[in-house]
């Protein structure tokens, strides 16, 4: 058996993130019992309607959230225990609500530093009620191999070590939360375990005390003797020594009490919980405390260090008057699932990666490009083109080749409003979409006749080049399997109103005296193209495309080239129009011609 | 619990009804000379002056100045600013209007598990001290006010009578709303005299304990809290007290000087059992500290170099009982981190560092803290094997 939490405890929890990550820990000990979630449903208006995801073994199971107690025991009458998990200032508020409700028999709350008087309030409330307040600033309630409230008992692990997937002898209170923990493994290792162990909270006048969980485990057959932590401040444990002594009892008492480090401090340093403060006159020390326990007949050990020695003797006294046997350990107890991290670091699992990169890498404390740290290639001097050299081609390109990068992508960077790409950005920016679909529409321009061939101008006058064909060879090449050749011909440009651009980008490689094939070729097609047709010469792409070819970038990455630059050209775009305030434009009518047949009847449906 | 200095608990008294003595809280001299031209009482009357400090035996220390007229008020202010009592300076005095009296009362109420009990007796000053049974006392449960008769009743208990015992109860009725509404913990005034002239009860001293928890519903709570151990809170306290304020969770400090067993422990009922353990075995604690609630380890950090900078300390004890929710992985790295700063600054020579913890990712923890032997630091690590505070017994006997 156990106290105050058992087989049938139904619970809703009241807040947000704190109790989602309590009824995480109180599923684990629900798997560990093999029992089902005794989590039923969440009271959090902000998120009422939703559900929120506890796993469960492997699974995960949804768990509703309401808005309001009421809400949720209409919708699961079983709930007879809620745990409060809500900020100090609306506490009391969700604990009367509880309180409140006919259903709920047990209120524990584990909100700190909640006004004094609103503690004893809700503590006189239930009394009032005959509902049980635990609380506030309590940790929780477990009973061995039946129920957990709250995150008492800890991780996973620390559950089987405390041995708590099966009922012990040991009723342990506390005020400490982090002690809570520290006793229930004493009692596993130095005796048979726990039965049930509350945490009744730090604060001075907690919604129970020991003498109600007292005359509780009195009353539970199972519980043999009572562990209590007890701290200076207040009259909790003087009135848990007073019953005790009143008459004969069953349970034996086990108690420690601290604060024994006050009596050789400074005078009024307060240490520990809020409750933890002497009187005026010395009442509520550790002393008396201690005192008034082993007057009643309690054990009570000199030392925190003693304790386990003294549950031990306990223990070995009951074992030997027959009053408990030696518990009988479960052959084999459920693993709590490891997540795939756990596994793979513990090498029990080999997952096949969905997805295969061979450029960065940001899982250290800033991302590397191609292996190298990106605070130490700024510090080291490389620049845009760099990184470019490593995502685009993972090598680490040359000055003279970043700077063709700078000033291609200088050259490229826009080239006014009508253009398909910018004419389609602004279009979007003056009907109001944003920013990133803007430049999308800009960006769905580019293709075959837009700023799209360059990867295909440089694909063909390398496999020119490679070939070592002649330009009539290439171009009867072109003619018979292709088509145009992608980087010649201009719309508006010619031999007599030649691309500026072309002539500044060739001039500067021209300048570098290094080898460019490609680019030589590509001049020498331009030379016998022109003559043909006034505007058949080599456009900004073809150059663009030559050039990236002669310093050995891929050729699928050459349209990037184009789409990273135009990119500045088209958000350039889409702020002016912003900042301008646009209307919305559309064509004028004189702007189409309407050759659509004209309006006539519509035939009747067949 | 939150103690008021005189000035603003007066304030508060003065809120609910109470006759206070006129007063004024100054910084200076020039503040008070000001003040004397605004205020005709002050020229009037009799006046006390006071340091306005958190600070015992103020009467011994001279920083209690009665029967002054204004110049002597001054004279009094002016040598008492800037005074240093060991670690606080007076930086504010309070100068308020001497009652002329005969006769000195006692009134108190104070929080109990039931509720509130309302004290009053017919002596007063270090008188009521020494007669303790003479205060007699009404309990209230908590959401009960107490009614006039009931309070009249208590007043004749007290010893009052006539239309004395009416104004006794009147007096503590208002001392109930002040408390109850104010969210006290504690209120006493001591003593409440029968002001010659017009025979009104007035407050002449008072101690006043509020409940910090509850300032989120006090916005007039203007006033800052005052240490509670007889001295200021020093710099690295408020730091730790301001890192305190901002986090999920707790870290908290208090410097003992003169100690050489530095205190660096989890959880709010652990940490006394571990100062005990030093205090038992004889040893000399340099500081009281505690993290707890799962800080951030930065916050960890923080506390970590405070307690790294304790002068004169020996030992370290990072101790902890079995943790619930607190990851100490993450902790002993903010730990770790505030180890290594102290070390590099040339810190913890002949400090040996123990270490004893269980919860969340202990294993990790504890493994992470062990490594700090290959970066040279003299330290012992022990797990949930080891009971609770046999650290602090290695510790103390190791040489």
């Amino acid at each position: 058996m156990s106290i105050l939490a058992n087989k049938d405890t139904r619970v809703v929890i009241q807040g947000g993130q704190a109790g989602v990550n309590a009824a995480r820990r109180m599923a684990e000990f629900c798997y560990l019992i093999k029992r089902p979630l005794n989590v039923e449903a969440f009271v959090y208006p902000p998120d009422a309607g939703k559900t929120n995801e506890i796993p469960y073994g492997s699974g995960l199971l949804a768990i509703p959230v309401y808005k309001s107690i009421a809400e949720a025991t209409k919708n699961h009458p079983t709930l007879n225990t809620s745990l409060v998990y809500i900020g100090a200032d609306r506490a009391m508020k969700g604990g009367m609500e509880a309180l409140d409700d006919p259903h709920i028999k047990v209120v524990s709350m584990i909100t700190e530093g909640v006004p004094e008087k609103d503690a004893k309030i809700l503590g006189a409330h239930a009394r009032k009620l005959g509902k049980v307040f635990n609380g506030p600033s309590s940790i929780g309630i477990i009973s061995a191999g039946a129920c957990r409230l709250g995150v008492i008992g800890g991780a996973f692990d620390n559950l089987v070590l405390s041995k708590l997937y099966r009922e012990g002898s040991f009723g342990v209170i506390t005020k400490s939360g982090g002690l809570s923990n520290e006793i229930i493994w004493i009692c596993s290792q130095f005796a048979d375990g726990i039965t049930t162990a509350i945490g009744i909270g730090g604060d001075a006048y907690p919604g129970t005390d020991y003498v109600s969980y007292l005359e509780m485990f009195e009353n539970d057959p199972q519980t043999k003797a009572v562990v209590i932590v007890g701290e200076m401040g207040g009259d909790l444990e003087e009135r848990a020594a007073e019953w005790y002594g009143a008459k004969k009892r069953r349970v034996k008492l086990i108690a420690v009490v601290s604060g024994f480090c006050q009596e050789s401090l400074p005078k009024g340093m307060k240490f520990g919980h809020a409750g933890a403060k002497e009187g005026m006159k010395g009442e509520g020390s550790a002393r008396s405390k201690s005192d008034a326990l082993k007057k009643a007949g309690a054990l009570v050990p000199p030392t925190f260090g003693a304790l386990g020695p003294a549950i031990k003797e306990t223990y070995e006294d009951l074992l030997k008057s027959g009053q408990v046997k030696a518990p009988v350990e479960p052959a084999v107890l459920p693993r709590l699932p490891k997540t795939v991290e756990e596994a793979m670091k513990a090498d029990e699992v080999m997952v096949a990666p969905l997805i295969r990169t061979t450029i960065s890498d940001d899982r250290g404390d800033e991302p590397c490009y191609d292996g190298y740290p990106a605070s130490e290639l700024i510090n080291k001097g490389y620049e845009i083109p760099h990184v470019i050299g490593l995502l685009w081609d993972k090598r680490l390109i040359s000055k003279q080749e970043a700077e063709i990068i700078k000033r291609i992508m200088m050259l490229s960077a826009d080239h006014g409003p009508c253009v398909s790409g910018a004419y389609a950005t602004i279009l979007a920016a003056c009907a109001g979409i944003g920013l990133s679909q803007s430049v999308a529409a800009g960006m769905i321009m580019i293709g075959p006749r837009f700023g799209g061939a360059v990867t295909d101008a440089g694909r063909f006058f390398k496999y020119a080049v490679d070939n070592k064909m002649s330009v009539d060879e290439f171009l009867a090449y072109m003619k018979k399997n292709h088509g145009p050749v992608p980087g010649i011909g201009h719309r508006v440009k010619s031999l007599r109103n030649p691309d500026k651009r072309v002539k500044e980008l060739v001039g500067y490689v021209k300048s570098l005296k290094v080898k460019t094939p490609c680019l030589d070729f590509a001049l020498e097609v331009e030379k016998v193209t022109s003559v043909k047709k006034d505007n058949l010469i080599l456009n900004v792409d073809g150059t663009m495309a030559a050039v990236l070819v002669d310093i050995g970038f891929p050729i699928d990455s050459l349209n990037g080239f184009f789409i990273l630059s135009r990119t500045i050209g088209l958000i350039g775009h889409w702020v002016d129009q912003k900042r301008q305030d646009s209307r919305l434009i559309r064509l004028f009518d004189y702007l189409v011609n309407y050759a659509a047949p004209k309006r006539r009847e519509v035939p009747p449906l067949k | 619990m939150a103690k008021v200095l005189e000035g603003p608990g007066m304030g508060l008294m003065k809120k609910w009804g109470i006759n206070v003595p006129n007063y004024v809280v100054v910084t200076s001299v020039d503040e008070l000379t000001k003040l004397g031209q605004a205020n005709e009482w002050l020229k009037k009357s009799k006046l006390v002056a006071k340091a306005h400090e958190a600070l015992g035996s103020r009467f011994k220390l001279g920083l209690v100045k009665v029967d002054l007229d204004f110049k002597a008020a001054e004279a009094a202010t002016k040598e008492m600013i800037g005074r240093q009592v060991g670690s606080i300076t007076v930086t504010q005095v309070i100068v308020s209007e001497m009652i002329p009296h005969k006769e000195e009362y006692y009134c108190a109420v104070k929080s109990t598990r039931e509720g509130t009990e309302i004290l009053v007796a017919n002596c007063g000053g270090i008188e009521v001290e020494s007669n303790w049974e003479r205060v007699k006392r009404l309990c209230l449960e908590i959401g009960q006010s107490p009614s006039p008769e009931s309070l009249e009743k208590l007043s004749k208990e007290a010893g009052f009578s006539g239309a004395l015992a009416k104004k006794m109860a009147e007096f503590a009725g208002k001392m109930f709303a002040c408390f109850d509404s104010e969210d006290a913990q504690y209120l006493e005034v001591n003593p409440v005299v029968l002001r010659a002239g017009d025979d009104e009860l007035v407050a002449l001293d008072a101690v006043t304990l509020l409940d910090g928890d509850a300032k989120f519903r006090h916005p007039d709570w203007n006033f800052a809290f005052a240490a509670e151990f007889g001295r200021a809170y020093s710099k690295q306290e408020l730091e730790v007290m301001a890192v305190d304020s901002k986090i999920k969770g707790s870290v908290k400090f208090i410097e003992i000087p003169g100690g050489d067993t530095a205190m660096l422990p989890a959880g709010g009922g652990a940490s006394v059992y571990y100062s005990d353990a030093v205090v038992a075995r004889g040893g000399k604690l340099a500081n009281y500290a505690e993290y707890s609630g799962d800080p951030p380890d930065w916050a960890v950090e923080v506390l970590t170099e405070k307690v790294c900078s304790l002068p004169g300390i020996r030992n370290i004890i990072v101790g902890g009982a079995i943790a619930n929710f607190t990851d100490v992985k993450k902790t002993f790295g903010g730990i770790i981190n505030g180890f290594r700063k102290a070390k590099s600054e040339g810190k913890l020579k002949n400090v040996k560092i123990w270490v004893r913890r269980g919860g969340p990712r202990e294993k990790e923890g504890l493994d992470a803290m062990r490594a700090l032997k290959d970066e040279g630091f003299d330290i012992n690590v022990f797990d949930r094997n080891t009971p609770l505070t046999d650290i602090v017994d290695k510790a103390l006997q190791a040489k």
